[in-house]
């Protein structure tokens, strides 16, 4: 009877060991996210999304910033400046682009892209100061191909 | 038609690559800024702050999304975002100023002070800020560092997370201005 006692002691702490690193990890999760998995809410091409922002940065803020998108567009420059890497997206629209600062895994891929290859790009939108900005971009290969 | 000739040529030579060289861009600034306690570390990093520097008028102008803010943790982004910041009331934080005394024929590295007014969480405050300004290439690289007092912008900390952030926060940063073509 006791020997049963400490045994289901046992089971329960370590039920609450788990069950406390689950949330932990949940709560205190690395920020570097990973967006394969997650659907895009929104998928447009490069001007859209910017004359969305120039028209009415408001509305296009409560529409997409904080949202995964995915934006299509022609590669303008690839840069690796500060140690990271980063695809400016444009089309037609000259002045304005799209900053896609790449999530670290995508190295391989990236460099394979070329300049004013047609690209598909999905990431967290940020918002917009001359260009609209997206975080923890990946590519869609499968759009890509 | 030999004694017009170098008035054209010194009026190309004088119009030309000034016209070129006047303003320029930065659209991948970098700003990080650290805040120490014995309690916690935290150091956030924007690698999309947008500046545009005139080198005519010696005007800058700063602008960067808070949310583009990447921190370690995500509770500290949202703590950051929704309670320090507030970036659904204020998005943006700038700064708009003028470097006292630049001297862009320099080639050297030169430091100058930035005096100008920056504005974080609504609440503008003037600031002289010392930086490094070198020239390169295509056009400048500014880097530097400087502290900013959190009550300066009420911004307000829970007393129980006092002690986890720091009254003062040091914010580094650096700018690789390239020409800025319309």
């Amino acid at each position: 009877m006791k020997l049963k006692f400490y045994k289901s002691t046992i089971i329960l702490f370590l039920l609450f060991l788990f069950v406390g690193i689950v949330l932990k990890g949940f709560i205190f999760k690395n920020s570097a996210k990973n967006l394969s998995n997650q659907t895009a809410i929104a998928t447009l091409n490069s001007d859209e999304l910017i004359n969305s922002f120039t028209l009415n940065e408001k509305k296009s803020n409560s529409l997409y910033e904080g949202k995964v998108i995915e934006v299509t567009g022609k590669i303008k420059e690839i840069s690796f400046l500060n140690d990271r890497i980063t695809i400016i997206l444009t089309n037609n629209n000259k002045t304005f682009g799209v900053i896609c600062d790449m999530n670290p895994n995508q190295k391989e891929k990236i460099k394979k892209l070329s300049n004013n290859q047609k690209i598909t790009v999905k990431g967290i939108c940020k918002g917009y100061l001359k260009d609209v900005i997206l975080l923890d971009c990946q590519l869609d290969f499968s759009a890509n191909e | 038609m030999n004694k017009i000739l170098p008035y054209f040529l010194l009026l190309f030579t004088l119009s030309g690559p000034q016209k070129n060289s006047k303003q320029f861009i930065a659209r991948q600034g970098q700003i990080t800024f650290f805040s120490y306690t014995s309690v916690e570390n935290i150091e956030a990093n924007n690698n999309q702050v947008l500046s545009i520097f005139d080198s005519e008028t010696n005007d800058i102008a700063v602008n960067m999304l808070m949310r583009a803010f990447v921190f370690k943790k995500d509770l500290m982004y949202e703590h950051f975002n929704e309670s320090y910041i507030e970036s659904d009331l204020y998005p943006k934080a700038t700064f708009e100023g003028k470097i006292i005394d630049f001297d862009k024929n320099n080639t050297q590295i030169q430091t100058k002070i930035i005096r100008g007014k920056l504005t974080i969480h609504g609440i503008s405050k003037q600031i002289d800020i010392k930086t490094t300004i070198e020239k390169t290439a295509l056009g400048y690289t500014m880097s530097g560092e400087f502290n900013v007092a959190v009550s300066d912008f009420r911004i307000k900390i829970p007393p129980i997370l006092a002690n986890n952030i720091a009254k003062t926060i040091s914010i580094k940063f650096r700018f690789q201005f390239q020409p800025y073509e319309e």
